[in-house]
C-alpha cells in the first residue's frame, strides 16, 4: 500500500468511525503498559489486594509488581530507597505518623492534582472521616488509608460476671479488677495482660495510659512533655497492674504473645487494637468466642490533652521519584476504593477497613459484628496524635520504650526512667 | 624478583578486594565526621570528631559494647569447651555415630530466624517447653526467661550456643582425625593413663585447630545480630541491647546515619585490635618462626 492509499482509506475509516473505536477503548486505559512497583505490608489488606491484581490489568492495562514485606522492616527499606532517589517504589505503605517527616523531605508527593485527573476510583465520602483526614500535611492529601484500628478494652464477660466485677470505666478500676480476679483464680487467670516488649509494642499501649492520666509525648510548644508528673502516674498505673497481676513473661511480649495468651483464655482483660476483635470471634482459633466485652479505653483525667484511643492509619503513598506517578495513583485509589475492600472483608481476615460503604457491607456486620460499635466508638474518638508526628517520632518511642521497659522490669522507677526518656527526646527534638 | 606467572592471576583480584574496601572504609569515615539524618538528607553538615565523642559519653553505648564482649567472650568460650567435650566422646566406634553426625549439622544449617523464633517459643514462660521440663523437676514457679533483664541475655546465650556448639564439635573433630595417632600410641606404650593422654598428647596437638574455631565464634558472635532481634529487640529494659543492635537502631529506627556508622567503625575497630591481640597471642611461634 503506498502513502496516498493509505491517508485515503485511514481518512475513510475514521470518518465511518470505524478507528474511533479503538480510540476511545484506549482512552479508557490511558497508562496500558505501564508498570507500577509497590511495595505494601504484610496485612490481611495486602493479600486481599494481590488476590484482586488481574482484575486491574484488565481494567487498566497496567502492570503491578506488588512486594510484601514485614511492617516491621518497611520503613527502612523505603528510607533506603527514597533517599538514594532510586524511584524503585512507585507506591509505599506506611503509618500516617510518617506522612510529616516524608513530606518535608520530599519523598512522597501531594495526590490532590493527581487524582483530580484521574477520578475514576476516587470517592473521599466513602473513606472514613477519621482516617482521610489525617493522612493529610500541610492542607494536602498524601495518603489513601488502606486500613485503620484503634485500640479497646476488651474483657471477659463470663468472668466479670462470675466474680461481680462491673465493666471498668477508669484505670483505677482496671487494677482493681485485675487484682480481683487474679486473687479469686489463685493467679490461674492474669487480670490483665498487655503488650510489654521494649520498643513500639510497649509503647502503643502504654500511651493510652498516658493520655487516658493526663498526660503526652509533647507539649504545645513541641518540646518533650513526658517528664511530667502525669506521665510518671501513667507508667507506674502501667507497671504496677502488669507486674502484679500481669502474665508471666509480659515483659517480652509482643501483639503476638498477647493476643494468644487472651485468645487461649489465659487472661481477663487486655487493652489492645481493634484488630484483635476478628481473632477474639474467630472459632477456629479462639477459645473465648462470643465472652467478650468490648469497651473504649477509659480516660481518667481531669484536663485530658488528648484522647486515650489510638487511631492507627496505614495509606499508600506515591513516591516522588517515580517516573508513573498517574499510574501509581490510579493503583491506589482503586485498591482503596470500596467496591475492592468489600472484596477484602470477603477473601481475608479484614477487620480494619476505611471505607463507610465496607463496613456497611452484609459480610462485614456478619463477621465482626460483636466488636463493630465499640471499634467505631473506639475509631470516632481516636487521637490522631496518639503516637508522635513528628519527624523524630520513630526515636521518640524508642527512647519512651526503654523507660516503659524499664520501669516494668524494675530497674527503675517510673519517675527516673521517664526523665532519661525525656532528656533524650528533648535533645532528638532540638537536632 | 620473582617472574612467577601466578601473580597475574592473584594481583588482579587483591587489587580490586583491596580498592573496594579502602574505598568503602573511606566512604564510612567521611560519613562518621558528618551529621546526616535520612529524615534530612539535604541537611547533612560536617561535624568533625562529634560522634565519635557522643559514643565516648553515650552510656547506652557502652552499656552496649560490655555486652557484646560479655556475649563474645561467654558463648565463645563455652563452645569450645562444650564442642571439645563432644568431639571426646564421638571419637570412638559406637551404634549410630554416622546418624549423630548427621544431626550435629541441624542447627548450622537452620537460620537464625528460625532459631530464634524457636527458641522464643521454648521460653515462652506460660506454653513454652523450657519451663515445662522445668516443673517436671519440680520448679513450680515458672522462670520468666526473655522478660527478666537479670536473665534475658543468658537465655539468647544458650539458643546461640545451642546452634553453634556443633559447628565447633565438626570442625574440632576434622582436625582431630587428620592428626596422626602414632604420638597417642606412643604415650600408652610408656604407660601414660588415658587422661594424661588426652591433657598431654592430643589436647597439645588439637591446640592450632581450637584456637582457629574460637577465632571464628569469636568473630561471628561479634556480628551477632539474628538472634537479639528476634528473641527480645534489645529489651527489656536494654539488657540484651549490643552495639550491633543499638548501629541497627540508631540507622534505622532514629534514621541517624552518621552515628550508625561510628558504631559500625568503632565496633570494627575494637574487634580488629581485641582479635589481632589474641591472635598474636595465639600463634607467637609461627610469627618468630617467619621473621
Amino acid at each position: 500500500m503506498d502513502r496516498r492509499h493509505f491517508l485515503t482509506l485511514t481518512t475513510a475509516l475514521a470518518a465511518t468511525g470505524v478507528i474511533g473505536q479503538p480510540l476511545t477503548a484506549r482512552a479508557a486505559q490511558p497508562y496500558a503498559g505501564q508498570r507500577v512497583s509497590v511495595l505494601l505490608e504484610g496485612h490481611p489488606t495486602s493479600d486481599a489486594i494481590q488476590k484482586l491484581l488481574p482484575e486491574f490489568k484488565e481494567l487498566t492495562g497496567i502492570d503491578v509488581e506488588l512486594e510484601i514485606i514485614p511492617e516491621q522492616d518497611i520503613t527502612a527499606k523505603m528510607l533506603l530507597e527514597f533517599s538514594s532517589k532510586s524511584g524503585r517504589y512507585d507506591i509505599v505503605q506506611n503509618n500516617i505518623i510518617y506522612i510529616k517527616g516524608f513530606a518535608d523531605a520530599g519523598y512522597i508527593v501531594p495526590l490532590d492534582d493527581l487524582l483530580k485527573a484521574n477520578p475514576d476510583h476516587y470517592d473521599k465520602a466513602d473513606f472514613v472521616p477519621g482516617y482521610i483526614d489525617t493522612a493529610m500535611s500541610d492542607g494536602k492529601l498524601y495518603g489513601l488509608p488502606v486500613y485503620g484500628e484503634s485500640t479497646f478494652l476488651m474483657y471477659r464477660k463470663d468472668l466479670f460476671e462470675q466474680h461481680g466485677i462491673a465493666v471498668p470505666k477508669s484505670f483505677d478500676d482496671i487494677e482493681a479488677a485485675a487484682k480481683t480476679i487474679s486473687e479469686k483464680t489463685n493467679k490461674e487467670i492474669a487480670g490483665i495482660t498487655m503488650r510489654g516488649q521494649q520498643g513500639i509494642q510497649g509503647v502503643y499501649v502504654w500511651a493510652a495510659y498516658l493520655w487516658g492520666m493526663g498526660g503526652s509525648f509533647l507539649d504545645e510548644a513541641g518540646k518533650s512533655a513526658l517528664g511530667t508528673p502525669e506521665a510518671a502516674k501513667a507508667l507506674e498505673a502501667f507497671a504496677r497492674v502488669l507486674r502484679d497481676y500481669g502474665p508471666v513473661g509480659v515483659a517480652n511480649f509482643g501483639w503476638e504473645e498477647n493476643r494468644l495468651l487472651f485468645q487461649q483464655g489465659k487472661a481477663a482483660m487486655t487493652l489492645d487494637a481493634t484488630v484483635n476483635g476478628a481473632y477474639n470471634e474467630d472459632p477456629a482459633a479462639s477459645t473465648i468466642v462470643g465472652k467478650v466485652g468490648y469497651v473504649p479505653v477509659p480516660m481518667q483525667a481531669d484536663k485530658p490533652k488528648g484522647g486515650s484511643s489510638s487511631l492507627a492509619v496505614h495509606c499508600m503513598f506515591v513516591s516522588a521519584d517515580s517516573q508513573v506517578k498517574d499510574a501509581a495513583a490510579v493503583f491506589a485509589s482503586w485498591a482503596t476504593a470500596k467496591a475492592q475492600q468489600i472484596k477484602s472483608v470477603k477473601s481475608d481476615p479484614n477487620s480494619g477497613v476505611t471505607s463507610l460503604g465496607a463496613m456497611a457491607d452484609e459480610e462485614f456486620v456478619k463477621r465482626y459484628g460483636a466488636f463493630k460499635d465499640a471499634m467505631l466508638q473506639a475509631i470516632g474518638q481516636g487521637n490522631p496524635q496518639y503516637l508522635p508526628t513528628v519527624p523524630q517520632a520513630n526515636e521518640i518511642i524508642n527512647n519512651t520504650g526503654i523507660a516503659v521497659s524499664k520501669a516494668l522490669a524494675g530497674t527503675a522507677t517510673a519517675a527516673e526512667a521517664l526523665k532519661e526518656a525525656d532528656a533524650a527526646n528533648q535533645a532528638a527534638l532540638s537536632k | 624478583m620473582n617472574q612467577d606467572a601466578t601473580r597475574y592471576f592473584y594481583q588482579p583480584v587483591l587489587i580490586f578486594l583491596g580498592a573496594v574496601s579502602l574505598v568503602l572504609t573511606a566512604y564510612v569515615t567521611w560519613l562518621t565526621l558528618n551529621d546526616l539524618s535520612l529524615m534530612k538528607p539535604q541537611a547533612q553538615k560536617f561535624v568533625g570528631l562529634d560522634n565519635y565523642w557522643r559514643l565516648l559519653t553515650d552510656a547506652r553505648g557502652l552499656g552496649a559494647l560490655w555486652r557484646t564482649a560479655l556475649f563474645t567472650i561467654a558463648v565463645t568460650t563455652i563452645e569450645i569447651l562444650l564442642g571439645l567435650a563432644i568431639v571426646l566422646y564421638l571419637d570412638r566406634e559406637f551404634k549410630g555415630r554416622r546418624l549423630v553426625r548427621a544431626l550435629l549439622l541441624v542447627p548450622i544449617i537452620m537460620t537464625p530466624v528460625v532459631v530464634g523464633l524457636t527458641w522464643r517459643f521454648m521460653f515462652d514462660p506460660s506454653t513454652g517447653m523450657v519451663n515445662y521440663v522445668l516443673s517436671l523437676l519440680g520448679q513450680d514457679r515458672p522462670m520468666d526467661w526473655l522478660g527478666n533483664p537479670a536473665i534475658a541475655l543468658f537465655a539468647v546465650m544458650i539458643a546461640d550456643i545451642w546452634q553453634w556448639t556443633p559447628f565447633v564439635a565438626l570442625l574440632t573433630l576434622a582436625a582431630l582425625e587428620a592428626l596422626p595417632t602414632d604420638p597417642l600410641d606412643a604415650a600408652r606404650v610408656d604407660g601414660a593413663k588415658e587422661w594424661q593422654v588426652t591433657f598431654y598428647v592430643l589436647l597439645p596437638m588439637l591446640k592450632r585447630a581450637l584456637l582457629i574455631v574460637a577465632l571464628i565464634r569469636a568473630i561471628d558472635s561479634v556480628k551477632a545480630f539474628d538472634l537479639f532481634y528476634i528473641m527480645t529487640r534489645g529489651g527489656p529494659a536494654l539488657s540484651t541491647e549490643t552495639l550491633n543492635l543499638y548501629g541497627y537502631i540508631a540507622a534505622f529506627t532514629n534514621f541517624d546515619v552518621s552515628y550508625a556508622m561510628t558504631i559500625a567503625l568503632v565496633l570494627t575497630v575494637v574487634t580488629n585490635i581485641a582479635l589481632l591481640a589474641v591472635y598474636g597471642v595465639m600463634f607467637p611461634a609461627r610469627n618468630e618462626a617467619r621473621a
